[in-house]
């Protein structure tokens, strides 16, 4: 899978001119770690554009006898190299690499005889500067990057905040956190991963205010990836995950720059990497992926209210649809005699048993959600609708679904989408799926099973060694006011008490004071 | 490892495949809603049983059972092989009980409704005066579904406290007691109609008499706390005379939002002798037109006269139950309280009953009356 | 000391997850059912009878911890090899085991009962017992920090009980509760036989060596709090359940509060009891894992057993022994027993143990002073 996009990839960087290519040997990168030695020019170029697998917009411009200039055509900013670079070079008479680089009025440039050093910058936009009888090359970075414009973040819109979002640019994306992050306590590591694809990754975290531990971790856990291609974070983040098993994420997504500096500064790691427009943010608790940045932005009391909305929402979405394959499966007596008349009457000519039912309606409303995500907008909107109602009413007439179940089953969909995260979204409706099965099987107790099976499998998750379920158990009271509620900002402290720096020991020795008092 | 972990999974689905509870799906049951038991012969018993179902034009039909056997079940084994769909009483909302059987003694029913863990407590029992199966039976005219009527009819009479309370669990409660007769609705048919008429009042598990008219009101009166309903009291008018010439002989008044509070003591523990305290507290809802309640001296003579007609009714109330030996005011319920277990049983308390005295204190205080004089 | 339990940092618990830990045990299956086996020997002073027991429970609990703080570091199993030496210790502690086994089994058998009597008579228990004890292995697999974390969150799932029973109190009558102190002797009695209810708390032999260093004082006071709070429950349920039956009537209840959750209704829902009864299966799940655990521990005592394969060779035992225990009568035979042994084990050992510790550690202090 990786190895496909990563020939995608490399085909657009190399201008799809597979033909001119002629068979040439795969280069690893510890292959190319050699030094250069004294070359002519021709040797040079032969050597650079072999190593390169001699691309179609691979350039080599002679300035005079003895500069050369190598570039890829694609990859580095026209302007630049003529105003900057040529007519500089035009004018020195006895050039050596000292002497170009003092010259060159522009901000990166670098002199190395490392081969694999040249030909990643080469690769990354650099152009190369070869002076005749000299090992030494010149790289002058005029690296041209498209990136799209920043935009509002289209996936985690909301109406109170910033409005804007991560894009694809690594550079950019760090310059927006600066922006929010003026402390010089901000660390920034880069490391560079994937065999072919070498992307960068910033490790971004509050030295002081992050634990040392986890940033340790997170450091070990990037640096042992050993993999060829990693194309967007959302693969980074599941590689790096702590448990691979589980389908709860344990690191939060995400495109907006204030919910990234939010982590950041209440002690937690932040990853960028280049090439996705997603921040991922760790360690995090299960609670935190329903919580939204306008939860915040908001007057306390409504964004409680938001909140708890949100959760009983979410209660609402997974149990509705089992609740009611139970009840009409097995449990008839608990249904109120006011309610039962037009229960049975609904049901009465529907020909599968509740369960099957159910099963069915929610595959319905899978397969409107995943057709109209997958089609253009426009036509995706037309999809919903047409497939909402005329399926919907049909269906009913038919006599397949009772008209009852529609309701339960269209409100325990519009109830998913409130979980302000797409990835917990998209859990919260492949969890109702077992939960009706089991529902199906043995009524409520099937569900408590399911209820007991996911509580204990939400307290045996841990998000980058901190326990998934915080601050609910263990019981961290200086976070609660910033749990399933939000108190006033003055009762939120800054800091989650999940990524405190020091021993469990000490922070828990606090926690407790507080619960004696 | 792994072996071990597709072993685990085979268990689940296994566990999935075979552990499958038995299903009664909604509209592939028949629900009882309504159960009738009536004597056929000395150890047989008749169910009656309105069921409902839903038909495939999607209404819920009511169709009828009835059958004869030594047991209820027997009967429901019998009624089974005669419908088309599952009979589950989980549903069940009023067991009516024939007067015939009621007279005979009702433990054997009660302890077959109670034992089975798919009926409700909260369900009504009521009795028929006469047979509960032709009752239910019956094609009424203006009645769809005879046992969501007699529910209805029921429950809101018993929210209302127009008659005692008869939930399963308090007819079980009461009937195990030693120190408490049962007092149940008595349920009539009357042509084309089925209405509440009283109380049937029983003698441990036989019903013995019945209450009829105002008289259940009063029985709510002494034995809960009152906070429903109205009531209408005829007093003389004689009192009143001196106010207008128009004021009848026998005066018509009617009290709503009537709450009271009652008290029982056992004063004396030789005789028996209690002390009954009644505080009502009500509004004047309808009067005779001359009379104008702005008058404190009127109000006061109301209050009295109605104090009287509810003394008088208790008294006349609690000497009927002394006579049939019927215990339905809970007084034995006093008086174990204060004398201990040890001293009364039951034997002793139905010896005792008929010779207690009862003081019943009343007052009634007049809150307002309506929005015009 | 080399009984002495080296658990991991992470693996210690704050001392106020005491009280979760105790309130998770005490509440199990007999919360179903206690009132009618009490009423019938103290009558309508039942609710004394559970008064009493719980004094007695905190007593109990106040020797535990004495005898738990003269060696700081041991579980019971460790303090009964010390105290008794080894071969009495060993045995001891493998009575010990047997004793948690019969609690976890005795748990999880009359949840079962209740399931097939109210629930699903058609199904059968041996697959219930299947998916619970699957859970189970999930959970207790996971470590003791899982196991707290359930009997925590299951705390909270019984906060929504004693709402629920403001509506029975509609149909009481307070003459039931009266007259007050009749039978001295039958209220004893009933104390007695509150045991099979209100065992639970000798949980804290085990867990107290992992409560973290600094808390263990506290942790008593936690312990206490415990037993407050299941008292309060307790007692509430006791007292409804007097006022709300009569006295013939509630000697053949045999499930009590079931039945009192049977007439509860609400505008869209009846019969709470039936959810009630699925929803107790989180209330048990501490239970059943911290019986398990504590018998783990007396295991491991002895043998170096690892947990996994020690939670699988334990519910494969309970598993067999379900088969042969089956009808109503072989249950209420085998709580009978239980609420005997649990009597001696939970309410009398304690004592014996304190008395035979002190002695152990006074003679030892005196060697030591003369040495």
């Amino acid at each position: 899978m990786f190895n496909n996009k990563k020939d995608k990839k490399n085909e657009q960087s190399t201008n799809n001119q597979q033909e001119l290519q002629e068979p040439t040997k795969h280069y690893t990168k510890s292959e190319l770690k050699q030094t250069l030695d004294t070359r002519t020019k021709e040797e040079f170029v032969n050597l650079i554009k072999d190593k390169v697998s001699s691309p179609a917009d691979f350039i080599v411009k002679n300035i005079n006898d003895e500069i050369t200039i190598i570039y890829i055509e694609n990859l580095i900013e026209v302007q630049s190299l003529n105003d900057n670079i040529i007519s500089t070079l035009q004018s020195i008479s006895e050039p050596t690499p000292q002497l170009i680089k003092e010259k060159l009025s522009l901000a990166q440039v670098d002199i190395s005889n490392k081969l694999d050093v040249i030909i990643y910058e080469l690769i990354g936009g650099a152009a190369l500067i070869h002076t005749k009888e000299n090992a030494d090359i010149v790289v002058a970075k005029i690296s041209s990057y498209q990136s799209r414009s920043l935009s509002a973040p289209e996936n985690e819109s909301q109406v109170i905040g910033t409005q804007v979002g991560f894009n694809e640019n690594l550079t950019t994306n760090i310059s927006l956190i600066r922006r929010f992050i003026k402390s010089p306590n901000l660390c920034n590591e880069n490391f560079e991963v994937g065999e072919d694809t070498v992307t960068s990754i910033s490790l971004l975290y509050l030295k002081g205010t992050a634990s040392e531990e986890q940033v340790n971790t997170i450091r070990q856990r990037i640096e042992s990836l050993d993999v060829s291609g990693l194309i967007d974070s959302a693969i980074l983040a599941e590689l790096i995950d702590d448990s691979t098993k589980t389908v709860f994420p344990q690191m939060l997504l995400t495109e907006r720059p204030d919910r990234f500096c939010d982590g950041l500064l209440s002690g937690k790691i932040g990853i960028m990497m280049n090439g996705s427009s997603m921040g991922i943010v760790t360690p995090i608790a299960f609670i935190e992926f329903f919580h939204s940045k306008e939860d915040q932005n908001l007057r306390w009391q409504i964004g409680t209210m938001l909140r708890l909305l949100r959760f009983s929402a979410i209660i609402a979405s997974v149990f509705l649809t089992p609740i009611y394959v139970a009840a009409l499966t097995y449990h008839y007596e608990i249904i109120s005699h006011t309610l039962i008349v037009p229960l049975s009457e609904s049901r009465a000519i529907v020909p599968f048993p509740p369960i099957l039912e159910a099963l069915f309606l929610e595959l319905i409303i899978e397969l409107l959600r995943e057709a109209g995500s997958r089609l253009p907008t426009k036509v995706g909107q037309t999809v919903g609708i047409v497939g909402g109602i005329v399926i919907g009413t049909a269906a009913v007439d038919a006599g397949i679904t009772s008209n009852i179940l529609i309701i339960f089953v269209a409100l325990s969909a519009l109830a998913s989408f409130t979980t302000p995260n797409y990835v917990m979204a998209n859990i919260i409706r492949f969890l109702r799926f077992p939960i009706i099965i089991l529902a199906g099987i043995w009524g409520f107790l099937g569900i408590m099973i399911a209820v007991c099976f996911l509580l204990i499998h939400l307290l045996r998750l841990s998000s980058l060694g901190a326990p998934y379920l915080s601050p609910l158990y263990p019981l961290r009271l200086k976070d609660l006011p910033n749990s399933l509620i939000r108190l006033p900002l003055s009762n939120i402290s800054r800091q989650a008490v999940n990524t405190r720096k020091g021993d469990d020991e000490s922070t828990n020795q606090e926690n407790n004071e507080k619960v004696s008092e | 490892m792994i072996k071990r972990r597709v072993l685990l999974y085979y268990l689940c689905i296994f566990l999935l495949l075979f552990g499958c509870a038995d299903p009664k799906i909604l509209e592939r049951i028949s629900l009882a809603v309504l159960i009738g038991y009536d004597v056929e012969s000395a150890d047989k018993v008749t169910a009656t049983v309105a069921l409902r179902s839903v038909n495939q034009e999607l209404q819920s039909i009511v169709s009828i059972a009835s059958q004869t056997d030594e047991t209820s079940k027997g009967t429901r084994i019998k009624a089974s092989l005669d419908s088309t769909k599952k009979i589950v009483a989980g549903q069940a909302r009023v067991i009516l009980l024939g007067s015939k059987l009621a007279e005979a003694g009702i433990t054997q029913a009660l302890h077959t409704t109670k034992m089975n863990s798919e009926m409700s407590s909260g369900l009504y029992f009521a009795i028929v005066d006469g047979e509960a199966g032709p009752l239910i039976e019956r094609k009424y005219e203006n009645i769809s579904d005879i046992g969501q009527h007699i529910f209805y009819l029921l429950e809101h009479n018993i929210e209302e406290q127009y008659t005692v309370s008869s939930t399963l669990h308090e007819t079980v409660r009461d009937s195990y007691s030693p120190f408490i007769d049962l007092a149940l609705p008595l349920i009539v048919q009357d042509e084309d109609d089925v209405h509440i008429s009283g109380l049937a009042i029983f003698n441990g598990d036989k019903m013995v008499g019945k209450l009829v008219g105002n008289e259940p009101f009063y029985v709510v009166l002494v034995k809960e706390k009152y906070n429903a309903g109205s009531i209408q009291v005829i007093i003389p008018g004689a009192p009143l005379k001196k106010l207008s010439n128009d004021i009848p002989d026998q005066l018509a008044i009617a009290i709503d939002s009537i709450f009271s509070n009652r008290k029982v003591k056992l004063v004396n523990k030789d005789t028996p002798e209690f002390e009954l305290d009644i505080k009502v507290e009500g509004r004047v809802l309808e009067i005779h037109s001359s009379i104008t309640t702005e008058d404190f001296n009127v109000m006061e003579i109301l209050e009295k006269e109605v104090e009287k007609e509810f003394k008088k009714e208790i008294d006349k109330i609690i000497k009927k139950t002394q006579e049939l030996n019927s215990d339905i005011l809970g007084f034995g319920e006093v008086y174990k309280a204060n004398v201990g277990t040890k001293n009364v049983d039951k034997k002793k308390w139905k010896e005792l009953y008929p010779k207690i005295k009862v003081n019943a204190n009343i007052t009634v205080e007049l809150l307002r009356n309506g929005v015009f004089d | 000391m080399s009984q002495a339990i080296q658990s991991k940092q992470y693996e210690k618990i704050n001392a106020f997850l005491v009280f979760f830990i105790i309130c998770g045990c005490q509440i199990g299956v007999g919360i179903h059912g206690f009132q009618r086996v009490i009423y019938k020997d103290a009558k309508q002073d039942a609710w004394l009878s559970v008064v009493l027991s719980f004094i007695l429970a905190h007593i109990v609990v106040f020797v535990m911890f004495k005898t738990l703080e003269k060696f700081d570091n041991l579980d019971i199993y460790g303090i009964q090899r010390e105290v008794f030496g080894k071969i009495l210790g060993s045995f001891l502690n493998f009575v010990y085991v047997i004793y948690c086994t019969f609690a976890f089994f005795a748990v999880l058998k009359n949840y079962i009962e209740v399931v097939n009597t109210w629930v699903f008579p058609y199904v059968n228990p041996q697959f219930i017992a299947i998916a619970i004890l699957l859970l189970i292995v999930y959970a207790v697999t996971a470590g003791f920090r899982v196991v707290i974390g359930i009997s925590f969150f299951s705390f909270f799932f019984l906060l929504w009980i004693p709402p629920l029973l403001i509506y029975p109190l509609y149909f009481t009558n307070i003459n039931y509760l009266l007259p007050i102190m009749e039978d001295i002797i039958g209220i004893l009695k009933g104390a007695y036989s509150m045991s099979f209810t209100i065992v639970g708390f000798e949980i804290l032999n085990i867990v107290y060596p992992y409560i973290k260093d600094k808390e263990k004082k506290s942790a008593e006071k936690y312990a206490h709090f415990g037993l407050l709070f299941t008292f309060f429950i307790y007692i509430i349920i006791m007292l409804i359940t007097l006022m709300y039956f009569s006295g013939p009537q509630l000697e053949r209840v045999i499930w009590a509060t079931l039945t009192i959750f049977n007439l509860i209704e609400f505008p869209f829902v009846e019969r709470i009891e039936i959810i009630t009864i699925c929803a107790w299966l989180l209330i048990i799940l501490p239970n059943l894992c911290l019986y398990l655990w504590a018998a783990y521990r007396g295991v491991s005592s002895v043998y170096n057993l690892e947990i996994k394969r020690f939670t699988w060779i334990f519910i494969s035992i309970i598993f067999i022994i379900t088969f042969f225990i089956k009808t109503r009568t072989q249950i209420n035979t085998m709580n009978n027993y239980f609420g005997k042994i649990a009597f001696i084990v939970v309410f009398i050992y304690p004592f014996i143990l304190f008395i035979f510790a002190s002695i152990k550690k006074r003679r030892k202090k005196g060697t030591g002073d003369t040495s």
